[in-house]
């Protein structure tokens, strides 16, 4: 499932008064009872003589972070502590943010001081997930790997184990089971999935580490709030998010979670349900957008009635019943893979229908997601250098240009990926006489490059390092910007003897990196632009 | 937004001609100082903070744009104003801007009168008031000050202040330089002359008048106590302002409607064709059915001459007077709404002369008001929905931030009105938050979202929605259509009029404002 942010209010508009007086009539709408069993607190796991403490162990790793402000530079050094633990032969789970932009991975067992060197299998930070191994496993060939449970009930006991901040050794701290809910996962920044949120105190250090129940694993614990903003509200990633994980890795590659791209509105209120047909039964929500290059692009229409996916029933509130837990209708998808399909009962123009959805992966909206593992990619040319737009350069950069605002956040949501599926910025100009009056004019949109549109990253290199040139000015390189009149102009022959000269004067190693962007393998996005073009 | 009254520009008229004759050459003022010791009739002729100031009391309430059917609190502001000929007090706009009560007070005796606005410009920054009762003679005995016309870089010029007791204060300040800088409203730039020297107020907080050997020179725009430097809204401006109210149809400051950038780099000059003239501006920006616009003026032109004055590759002009300043001041300060322009330029390596009146878009003109004043933003509510024209003073409501902390499609809009414009749209209208009701159950959080048809019809406007919710469909719904997500939602017709009853009944005093 992905998400769109929306700016918030930032003034509070009180209508308290106002809700108090159209609420009363509607009380008695409330008056059903709650059906969330919450079961007496029995201490589930009190004894943790049975725990086998050696399969969970230190993960140290030596990070390599990334420079996008000077791409072609190697960025800082670095090292961190997580938890990870064993889960069957030579397999130790982890999280993907204890291991990302690694450069070197050890793993040491509870009470022995030697590091034992691993590497990483798969790694998903769609769900914040990671499969490592040792390249010599016997130091474990008598450990007994943990096994995995089930879901925990609401307000039973749990326990976690890791290596957090205070302290060298193992800790094990104790909590209850507080809240089950689908919630954003910060390592990726985009993605939300099922998390069980606990009261344990979960620290800095324990990310990776296992949350247990009877001997069993419940959980990996991930992310938390800083103590600032709320007391023991830890979160780990529960069994149904690491199994999948587990079966997708299965074939031998990992491939990310699968997404409808639609977005819905509720449909509570009794005109939009005369006007859509429906009866007053609490059932169905309404297609608002169904992205082009998602899953349902094509299939699923504005005005679109969801009435049931996989033979659930969604209520009008976008939730299903899954083994008598109400939970958000996405979860249908979620379980689900790469080529998998989804069946869902709607109703279009007040007809029932029966419809099948491939599901695929969402590629637009990692412009907003963070990345890892992964070199930045710039073209430099006579000192301007040039960047695809995501995340990283944003907050790189400090990028608030208006223009580059919009088309990142509304890149997923306009589907302005059809017109430039890798939009690029103008970065940083390296000083010089030939782009001495360029500087005031970065961290904006490129929109044309001696005449050809900007598509991608590449298309900038090739329009720099080629003859195309705009009509009557084969003399000149102009670079245009979105929102921009002014061309930025370089004379030919002076951009070319000024590049190398830029290039030894800043130290730059190389001058173009470039990887083709994964939105261009995406079948549905070629379908949209073949569709655009056509237009 | 100029509030004028015909009947007092008639009498503009005739005390425009007082003006010429009443003033005597200074010299009798100077006359007058070497005798002020005796208690002669002559001491009140010789202008004075004390003699030719009034105390201006306003009371202003700023219109809510988040919640459109209030206004906020009253707020006092206190300033001074310049006694000039035919009762009348000049002030800057921002001392009356959304007043709801002013009145003149002497700095000597304390007597009040009620006064009104005869005159009034956001963009220049100044206000013209007279006494509302015809009658009062409080004023009589006040001594106008003259425009000043002389004043250069490096004149000293004295602020002038009343204290609470009524004592003079002037404090000596000197003109840096002559340029085009911000007045009030942002982005209205005009004349200004910035000047040195440090300040301290008494009992006052807005508009401080500044003169020049007894003559009115100009205004105070603003100071840094920091810098010890303020910025002057200038004679010339005043005067543009006094000379168009004259005639009783007030024009305005016309305004260009471009964008440009300097051609300092030679590259650039090159590829315009102009490495073999002088100076020259790039147009980079052209404002839809502005003056530049209509006159034919294109995105890629060079501006090399203005009225028959060389424009550099910076932007200025010399000006006898003043030096080098923005050509904008040719436009802006120093011509007329509908006087005719004449611009030089270079397109595409060729020379070609344009000429074209100088028009003045109105902030109403624009797809997005720019500044509103005086009145309040406009709206609708039904049924619980409120919907609204976008304005930069809604913007604002986010504060100093807005262009990063405001919804950003709305940001985007007003940035970037030309596709809306395309599509016939005159304002943007918007939904822009939904107070829960029986009729919005299931609607609460959306907001800040762009309407593009109600009931089939689309909306250019405010008043398009009030025309397109007569018409409900046979099953009594209405249908609301947004160009982003949720896309569509219906209303109960009934129930929404029926909340509305509802709604006035508690607390929300007014449900549209369409004018």
């Amino acid at each position: 499932m992905t998400t769109s942010t929306r700016s918030p209010f930032s003034r509070t508009i009180t209508f308290s008064w106002l809700c108090v007086l159209f609420l009363a009539p509607h009380i008695h709408a409330q008056e059903k009872k709650s059906t969330v069993e919450v079961p007496p607190p029995p201490s589930v796991q009190a004894d943790v003589s049975k725990v086998e403490f050696d399969a969970i162990v230190r993960v140290e790793v030596e990070v390599e972070n990334r420079n996008y402000r000077v791409p072609w530079n190697i960025g800082g050094l670095g090292s961190g502590v997580g938890t990870g633990f064993m889960i069957g032969k030579n397999r130790f789970l982890t999280n993907a943010h204890v291991v990302s932009n690694r450069r070197l991975i050890y793993i040491k067992k509870m009470d022995r001081p030697e590091p034992y060197k691993a590497r990483v299998l798969y790694v998903a930070h769609d769900c914040d997930l990671a499969l490592l191994e040792l390249e010599d496993p016997t130091p474990f060939k008598d450990v007994k790997p943990l096994s995995i449970g089930g879901i925990p009930k609401l307000n039973t006991t749990v326990i976690d184990v890791g290596y957090p901040i205070g302290g060298e050794r193992i800790s094990v701290t104790r909590g209850v089971v507080s809240r089950i809910d689908f919630r954003p996962y910060t390592h990726s920044g985009v993605d939300f999935h099922l998390t069980i949120q606990v009261d344990a105190a979960i620290n800095p250090g324990n990310s990776g580490g296992p949350v247990l129940q009877d001997n069993k694993v419940v959980g990996v614990a991930f992310q938390g709030y800083s103590g600032s903003q709320a007391q023991n509200t830890a979160y780990m990633i529960p069994v149904p998010v690491i199994n999948r994980f587990l079966k997708d890795v299965e074939d031998g590659q990992y491939d990310f979670y699968v997404d409808m791209a639609t977005q819905t509105i509720n449909l509570l209120n009794p005109a939009q349900r005369l006007a859509l047909g429906l009866k007053n039964d609490g059932r169905g929500v309404m297609v608002t957008i169904a992205d082009k290059a998602g899953s349902a692009g094509g299939v699923l229409e504005t005005g679109d009635v969801l009435l049931a996916i996989d033979g659930y029933d969604i209520a009008s509130d976008g939730f299903v019943t899954i083994e008598g837990e109400r939970i958000n209708l996405n979860e249908i998808v979620e379980r689900k893979f790469v080529g998998d399909t989804v069946d869902l009962k709607i109703l279009r123009d007040h007809k029932l229908q029966q419809i099948k959805i491939e599901l695929q992966r969402f590629i637009p909206y990692l412009i907003q997601a963070n990345h890892y593992d992964k070199k930045p990619n710039f073209v430099l040319f006579a000192g301007l250098q040039f960047q695809p737009l995501d995340r990283e350069l944003m907050g790189s950069f400090g990028i608030s240009n208006l223009k580059a605002r919009y088309v990142y956040s509304y890149f997923s949501r306009e589907e302005l990926y059809i017109e430039r599926p890798e939009p690029v910025i103008l970065t940083a100009v390296l000083p010089d006489s030939v782009n001495t009056h360029l500087q005031a004019y970065t961290k904006q949109l490129v929109d044309t490059i001696n005449g050809k549109k900007i598509l991608t990253l590449q298309d900038v290199h090739d329009a720099l390092n080629s003859d195309a040139h705009e009509k009557g000015q084969e003399n000149y390189h102009v670079i245009r910007l979105l929102g921009e009149g002014r061309p930025l102009v370089m004379e030919r022959s002076k951009a070319k003897a000024a590049h190398q000269r830029i290039m030894d004067k800043y130290n730059v190693g190389y001058d173009h990196f470039i990887e083709k962007p994964l939105i261009l393998e995406s079948k549905a996005l070629a379908k949209a632009r073949e569709k655009a073009a056509k237009k | 937004m100029h509030i004028m009254h015909q009947s007092s520009l008639r009498f503009l008229l005739t005390t425009a001609l007082l003006f010429a004759t009443h003033f005597s050459p200074s010299l009798q003022a100077q006359d007058a100082k070497k005798t002020a010791q005796k208690p002669t009739i002559e001491v009140e002729i010789v202008p004075s903070p004390a003699s030719s100031l009034v105390r201006i009391n306003a009371t202003l309430q700023r219109y809510n744009f988040i919640r459109p059917w209030e206004k906020g609190a009253p707020t006092p502001r206190r300033g001074l104003g310049a006694f000039i000929t035919g009762k009348r007090v000049l002030t800057t706009a921002e001392l009356v801007e959304n007043s709801t009560y002013i009145e003149l007070e002497l700095t000597g005796t304390g007597e009040k009168t009620p006064a009104k606005i005869i005159g009034l410009d956001y963009e220049a920054n100044l206000a013209l008031l007279e006494p509302i009762d015809a009658k009062s003679t409080i004023l009589d005995k006040l001594v106008p000050l003259k425009l000043d016309d002389s004043v250069s870089a490096g004149d000293t010029l004295e602020i002038w202040q009343v204290e609470d007791n009524g004592n003079s204060v002037t404090t000596d300040v000197k003109v840096l330089r002559v340029a085009v800088g911000n007045y009030f409203i942002p982005g209205s730039r005009l004349l200004t002359y910035p000047v040195k020297g440090s300040l301290q107020y008494h009992a006052n907080s807005f508009t401080l008048p500044v003169v020049k050997n007894g003559n009115l020179a100009g205004l105070l725009l603003s100071y840094s106590s920091k810098e010890q430097t303020s910025s002057l809204l200038p004679s010339p401006i005043i005067k543009h302002f006094l000379d168009d109210l004259k005639d009783g149809d007030y024009k305005g400051f016309p305004n260009m409607g471009l964008g440009y950038a300097q051609t300092l780099d030679e590259q650039l000059r090159k590829f315009t064709h102009i490495s073999d003239k002088k100076g020259g501006v790039f147009v980079r920006r052209i404002v839809a059915d502005s003056s530049a616009g209509k006159g034919g003026v294109k995105e890629g032109d060079v501006i090399l001459n203005l009225n028959g004055h060389d424009i550099d590759s910076r932007g200025n002009y010399s000006n006898d007077k003043y030096g080098k300043i923005n050509f904008s001041h040719l436009v802006r300060g120093a011509s007329n709404v509908g006087d005719k322009v004449k611009l030089h330029i270079i397109r595409d390596g060729k020379p070609i002369d344009l000429e074209f009146p100088l028009l003045r878009k109105e902030p109403g003109d624009y797809l997005v008001d720019p500044y509103m004043f005086d009145r309040g933003p406009r709206f609708m509510i039904l049924g619980g929905l409120i919907f609204q024209e976008l304005t930069l003073p809604y913007l604002k409501f986010w504060g100093d931030k807005w262009p990063t902390r405001g919804p950003l499609n709305l940001v985007h809009a007003q940035a970037n009105p030309e596709p809306y414009e395309k599509e016939g749209r005159k304002k943007i209208v918007f939904l822009s938050q939904v107070v829960k009701t029986p009729a919005t159950i299931g609607y609460q959080g959306l907001g800040s979202i762009i309407l593009t048809k109600v009931n089939g019809q689309a909306i250019n406007a405010i008043g398009d929605l009030a025309e397109a919710f007569k018409k409900p469909n046979a099953q009594g719904l209405h249908k609301i259509e947004f160009a982003d997500h949720p896309k569509v939602i219906y209303l109960d017709a009934r129930m929404a009029l029926a909340i509305n009853q509802q709604l006035s009944k508690y607390g929300i005093g007014q449900l549209q404002n369409l004018k």
